[in-house]
């Protein structure tokens, strides 16, 4: 499999970094993404590179994607009920 | 006679008075903050369930202890409770890791145990940088962020809401995450141990990946 691949042209990092964005995004073609995955597989840099995009984009969801109301409802429900004294 | 200290003990005029003020101090000092604690909770447990646990978790300690609260800075006391709730509540968790691969079990150990200093600051230190960057970008880099990274869209469809070429969101969308990650590696926030999620992502890869 690994052969075949390296037949097929193996990515440089250079390729990869540019690539790697649309690649996370899912918008590369599939021949694109296997040879990502596969040089990412063997890549040390390449791999923490990518492991620093896929961090930055859950950290931006947990802190910037707006919270769901009616999660926060419920919270100040729960919150309200134990200032009364009602649960604990 | 004197009485403990105890919630328990509400039959008196003086316990309701005590619950009465505890109920103040509540409302104004912990109330206000939920928000802030859910976003934190969902940071710390990276999971949307876990987190309302682990803030109903540090609501009832929040509770329990506002009569000892100085009224100091809130939101640092709060963080704190939340803070070592979240521990207990992966202490707690620990015995069923066993089953799971070792990196989530090792991952999970570690924030238990040595969750000194380091483990706990590198989650906010990483997200205040993001956050920072993320705030500094001009309008037009921070909307493609925000419809691509918080929406969920695809470039196409992100091009389409904005009415420009795909290429023009692609380009605007990298160079505006290049510019986060710049900052985190002008903070140092860009190594393997800096990672608060960790970098055993790779299965979360979305679309054409597989
Ligand atoms: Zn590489």
């Amino acid at each position: 499999m690994k052969l075949f691949k390296k037949m097929r042209g193996e990515l440089s990092c250079d390729d990869v970094m540019e690539v790697l964005q649309s690649y996370l995004d899912g918008e590369t073609d599939a021949d694109t993404a296997r040879k990502v995955a596969s040089h990412l597989d063997d890549c040390t840099d390449c791999d923490l590179e990518s492991s620093v995009y896929q961090n930055i984009r859950v950290s931006l969801s947990v802190n910037k994607a707006p919270i769901d109301p009616v999660v926060l409802d419920s919270l100040r429900h729960f919150g309200e009920r134990v200032s009364r004294g009602e649960i604990d | 006679m004197t009485r403990p200290e105890s919630e328990a003990e509400e039959s008196d005029a003086s316990a309701e008075a005590a619950s009465a003020a505890s109920t103040e101090a509540f409302n104004r000092y912990v109330l206000p903050e939920l928000e802030v604690l859910y976003r934190t909770a969902r940071s710390l447990t990276r999971n949307a369930t876990d987190a309302e646990d682990l803030v109903q978790d540090t609501l009832l300690r929040a509770y329990r202890a506002i009569d000892r609260f100085d009224g100091r800075y809130p939101k640092a006391w709060l963080l704190t409770i939340m803070r070592n709730a979240n521990i207990n509540r992966a202490r707690k968790k620990k015995p069923d890791l066993l089953d799971d691969p070792e990196l989530t079990f090792e991952r999970s150990v570690e924030f238990a145990e040595t969750s000194g200093p380091e483990e706990i600051v590198t989650d906010p230190m990483f997200d205040a940088s993001v956050i920072d960057a993320f705030d500094a970008l001009s309008n037009d880099f921070r909307q493609v962020v925000e419809l691509v990274d918080l929406n969920g869209l695809a470039y196409q469809e992100a091009a389409d809401i904005l009415g420009v070429p795909v290429g023009t969101v692609m380009s605007r969308l990298h160079r505006a995450r290049r510019r986060i990650r710049d900052h985190l590696g002008e903070h140092g926030l860009d190594s393997e141990a800096n990672l608060p999620r960790g970098s055993t992502m790779k299965d979360v890869v979305v679309g054409s990946a597989s």
